[in-house]
């Protein structure tokens, strides 16, 4: 804890905790369970460091829907696993000027939020925090295969009802999108949130009667599952974009941050599902 | 005509210089001394797509997109996949020739992949500028316009961001991989696939955020083949004009996916 002469100065009115966080991101450093990367995109992107921590937000996206909520709920220290400013590295747009960026940036200070990324050390923790909470979000811990986050066997069920049910329980608007017999029988799921490439699906989806990934592309993974099926096997495919398939990891990230920093009250916020489709 | 002669006479017509080093633009399956009974023009050729030109008697497919699941057709390491030999076995026995026409079609002036996608639109002649695939449209609602996108594309799962009563009128086309900046004077921008979040530029959550502050933006993610095949429905008509020993005919891969209720 920081004594109270590094925190002379600072406005600590009405503050449940005399934590910054810059302190509360150094106890999730050194707790992160490997070595912390000199090259890495987790690192401040909004905000002052020094900020007291009145309450922390983790989130797949730091949208403003998101960061209204946070604010809203008192919760100042947002951690993101994907960007805040639209884009890798988290930059002004160019041409300088842009409005939307002016506007969040604005809102940002406006209300004294920090923002910090977690990302690269997030996903490279063992066992796998997105598979672990995307299974969590579903109820499929009593059917995960003994020891692996990445593979349940579900009590048999058609390749429809399982997209339905991740619809139902994702909260999904239209990002789920499928490929495959709507009637294939489906026992072995195979999950593979965020991104993923070609090896991951030419691994798995002979093992795995479906594969439930977030984004993977479509002359890649998407060829592959559809030519699999062509060739006859029972096989599916259910895509459920990135953000939706990384939500619940971040619900993992909370519980975390919860035991490690407990002078702050820690919160999910999850993105959700950014798509619609017209009728 | 065999399908060696076939690749002649397009580099004959192209009207740009072939790139000797493409490794695209290349046969991916079959034996390019094949002699072709007919061919078929088509966005990828997946194995349901070589199964049914088989059928309608076309054994030279022209894919715009990869066959092997990768953009090199990196076939090294597949030796092993029982849907490679499967694949692979198919063509061999039909005698199947697959020839990938990307980089050399997109090179043309203008590139039919967007001059398509604009047609079965029916957005021509509404370019803001010759091949700046910048629409001006008579104002409408973001709602409105992924309406009749999707009516006129048939595309059953494609995505849309943004408020759907924003209203837009200059939308930036991509196609394929590709989904141009909604940044600046752009209202929508549409195209096939992108990276959802991470790129240089991210669409989905600068329109998400803008649409909170009441901007009028809006994405529209068609998929990376509903925003392709038109475009090689264009290559058919294209090829008839130079090539009229053999029938060809466009045969569409088909959108990859459904979506639940």
């Amino acid at each position: 804890m920081a004594g109270t002469a590094a925190l002379a100065g600072r406005p600590l009115a009405g503050q449940r905790t005399a934590l910054t966080a810059a302190e509360a991101i150094g106890r999730i450093q050194k707790n992160a369970g490997a070595p912390w990367q000199s090259e890495t995109l987790d690192t401040f992107k909004a905000g002052d460091p020094a900020t007291a921590v009145r309450g922390i937000a983790t989130t797949a996206m730091a949208t403003m829907d998101v960061l209204a909520r946070a604010a809203r709920a008192n919760l100042n220290l947002i951690v993101t696993l994907e960007p805040v400013f639209f884009g890798r590295l988290d930059g002004p747009p160019t041409p300088a000027g842009d409005p939307v960026y002016a506007a969040k940036q604005e809102f940002l200070r406006k209300n004294g939020l920090v923002v910090w990324r977690f990302s690269d050390h997030w996903r490279a923790r063992k066992p796998d925090p997105l598979a672990t909470g995307l299974a969590q979000a579903l109820g499929w811990r009593p059917y995960q295969v003994a020891g692996d986050p990445l593979h349940y066997d579900l009590p048999a069920t058609s390749l429809q009802s399982l997209a339905g049910l991740l619809q139902t329980q994702l909260k999904a608007r239209a990002g789920i999108r499928v490929i495959g017999d709507p009637a294939t029988r489906v026992r072995r799921v195979s999950l593979l949130p965020g991104v993923s490439a070609l090896a991951a699906t030419m691994k798995d989806l002979p093992e795995s009667d479906v594969i439930v990934a977030g984004e993977t592309r479509e002359w890649e993974s998407v060829e592959y599952a559809a030519d699999t099926v062509a060739a006859g096997r029972r096989k599916g495919m259910i895509m459920l974009g990135r953000v939706l398939s990384e939500d619940p990891g971040m619900s993992v990230c909370a519980e975390w941050l919860k035991k490690l920093i407990p002078e702050a009250p820690v919160r999910w916020l999850p993105a959700g599902d950014p798509y619609w489709r017209p009728a | 005509m065999t399908a060696s002669e076939v690749v002649e006479r397009i580099r004959k017509n192209l009207g740009v210089p072939w790139n000797e080093q493409t490794y695209r633009d290349t046969f991916k399956a079959g034996d390019p001394a094949t002699e072709v009974q007919g061919i078929a023009t088509t966005f990828m050729a997946t194995l349901d797509l070589i199964q049914r030109a088989h059928a309608a008697g076309m054994n030279m497919v022209v894919t715009h997109e990869p066959t092997f699941w990768s953009d090199r057709d990196t076939v090294t390491e597949l030796g092993g996949d029982p849907i490679y030999r499967f694949k692979v076995d198919f063509c061999n026995r039909n005698h199947m020739v697959v020839w990938r026409f990307h980089d050399h079609w997109h090179a043309r002036k203008p590139d039919m992949e967007f001059g398509g996608l604009a047609r079965a639109l029916g957005w021509e002649g509404r370019e803001a500028g010759p091949n700046q695939h910048v629409y001006k449209l008579p104002p409408t609602t973001l709602g409105a316009l992924a309406a009749d996108v999707k009516r006129r594309l048939g595309a059953r799962a494609m995505r849309v961001v943004g408020d759907p009563r924003a209203t837009v009128s200059t939308v930036a086309m991509g196609v394929g991989y590709n989904i141009p900046r909604v940044s600046g004077k752009i209202d929508v921008a549409i195209g096939g696939e992108n990276p959802e979040t991470g790129g240089a530029f991210d669409d989905t959550e600068y329109v998400m955020d803008a649409a909170f502050f009441g901007g009028h933006k809006g994405q529209i993610i068609l998929g990376h083949a509903i925003s392709e095949e038109p475009g090689m429905e264009d290559c058919a008509t294209w090829l008839r004009t130079f090539i009229s020993e053999v029938p060809i005919r466009w045969i569409q891969a088909g959108e990859p996916f459904w979506a639940p209720k």
